[in-house]
């Protein structure tokens, strides 16, 4: 249902959405690693935030895995209060799966983004219930210390087939979608 | 001799009246002959002017009927004109009339597009039912985690009851058989409730991930509707 060209544009997206998003700062280095979805299924602690974007051929799960760890917190919520983690965490996430849906829409015109709820990790084993297309999970280490992880996930209705170009340089900071 | 002086003078008088007679008609017809040639020539020019003026009548004739075919094609023409201008005032009444519906229909369209955006209000009340679901949702994982604790506790106590029995010996045989049942139905409560919390996080998952789509979904035809309505718009200012 899905092409492979369909799944490298996905990836590349996604490589450059979180490249992007997920960084605090212009001088932090980002490693992004491809994991089986076996490893991605056993993190069953800690939570998940879970973003969607709905075309009329397909839908695309977004989900953030993080534990409220010292260096996670330290990174995205330094000067917030404890309670604030998840919000801003949520935030963060919600401006990564912004900048996917805005390079999908030059492929897809019709795309609409949910806001982004938090789950438990334990909820990611069972994305096979939703029957993906593509499922791929990859491990993300930001300046050596933050480790977190992510999972594309993407159901198709219709056959789904397009080449993205992401070398494009971003002119913008993106859409902040307010929730 | 007077006589022959007369007779000579009137022969005289009448040869002379002959040679003056005879000089008289040839003067007259040298005359007549130059008035004939003088009448011929006329004659000819005549009959050239006739011959150039019949040419010039049968051309004017010529003319005036090329002129009368021409004048019979440009009311026929004007004719045609007419009707065809009569067909294009019909159109353009026509294509006024349309106008004013196409306006009318687009104003329609926008009206209708602004209206169903109000859908997102629709969307926006599911979403709020997915948090109230996943509310319930909540509740019920701590009911399962209390639930799971009371069962650890159960085998803790089944656990304690199975060593009291054994110090109690042959009495305590009967004790020590309901403190392995209760150690089963603990461990079978146990399997139960992991099982539950399993189904619970799928249910999570499936609720979250579907009211999103839903949420989503509502925003992608929101934006569609508002390309519409704008649309609808210019369509209409473009016809005014």
């Amino acid at each position: 249902m899905i092409s492979s060209h369909a799944k490298d544009s996905i990836e590349r997206i996604f490589h450059k959405a979180a490249q992007a998003r997920l960084l605090l700062d212009s001088g932090d280095v980002c490693e992004i690693v491809a994991i089986p979805q076996g490893v991605a299924d056993a993190m069953s602690e800690g939570n998940v935030v879970v973003l969607t974007i709905s075309s009329i051929v397909f839908r695309l799960l977004l989900i953030l895995h993080f534990d409220e760890d010292a260096s996670t917190r330290e990174y995205f919520a330094k000067d917030a209060a404890n309670g604030a983690f998840q919000e801003i965490f949520s935030e963060i996430a919600n401006l990564c799966c912004g900048a996917m849906n805005q390079e999908l829409l030059q492929y897809f015109p019709d795309l609409g983004m949910s806001t982004p709820y938090v789950l438990s990790a334990r909820c990611v084993p069972h994305l096979s219930e939703l029957k993906p297309d593509y499922l791929s999970s990859y491990a993300i280490t930001i300046n050596q210390a933050v480790r977190i992880a992510a999972t594309v996930c993407v159901c198709a209705h219709q056959p789904v087939d397009f080449v993205a170009d992401v070398s494009a340089i971003e002119e913008s900071c993106g859409e902040l979608e307010l929730f | 001799m007077i006589e022959q002086y007369c007779v000579a003078a009137l022969i005289g008088s009448a040869v002379t009246a002959g040679l003056a007679l005879l000089v008289h008609k040839v003067r007259s017809s040298k005359a007549m002959l130059r008035h004939d040639s003088a009448t011929e020539d006329r004659i000819n020019t005549l009959t050239q002017d006739h011959a150039h003026q019949s040419g010039l009548i049968d051309q004017r004739e010529q003319e005036k009927q090329e002129l009368e075919s021409l004048n019979l094609q440009l009311r026929e023409d004007l004719a045609a004109q007419s009707e065809l201008l009569d067909e294009v005032r019909m159109s353009l009444k026509t294509a006024v009339q349309d106008k004013d519906q196409w306006a009318y229909q687009a104003k329609q369209i926008a009206g209708e597009a602004l209206r169903l955006k109000s859908l997102a209000a629709t969307f926006e009340r599911w979403h709020e039912q997915m948090n109230s679901l996943m509310a319930q949702n909540r509740d019920m994982h701590e009911k399962n985690q209390e639930l799971s604790s009371i069962v650890r506790h159960v085998v803790i106590v089944s656990l304690n009851a199975s060593i009291e029995a054994a110090r109690a010996g042959s009495a305590g045989r009967g004790f020590a058989v309901v403190a392995s049942e209760v150690r089963t139905l603990a461990a079978r409560s146990e399997e139960l409730s992991k099982s539950y919390r399993d189904s619970l996080h799928r249910n999570d998952l499936t609720t979250t991930t579907t009211f999103q789509d839903i949420q989503a979904g509502g925003k992608m035809i929101s934006a569609s509707l508002s390309s519409v309505e704008a649309l609808a718009n210019q369509f209409q200012s473009k016809l005014h």
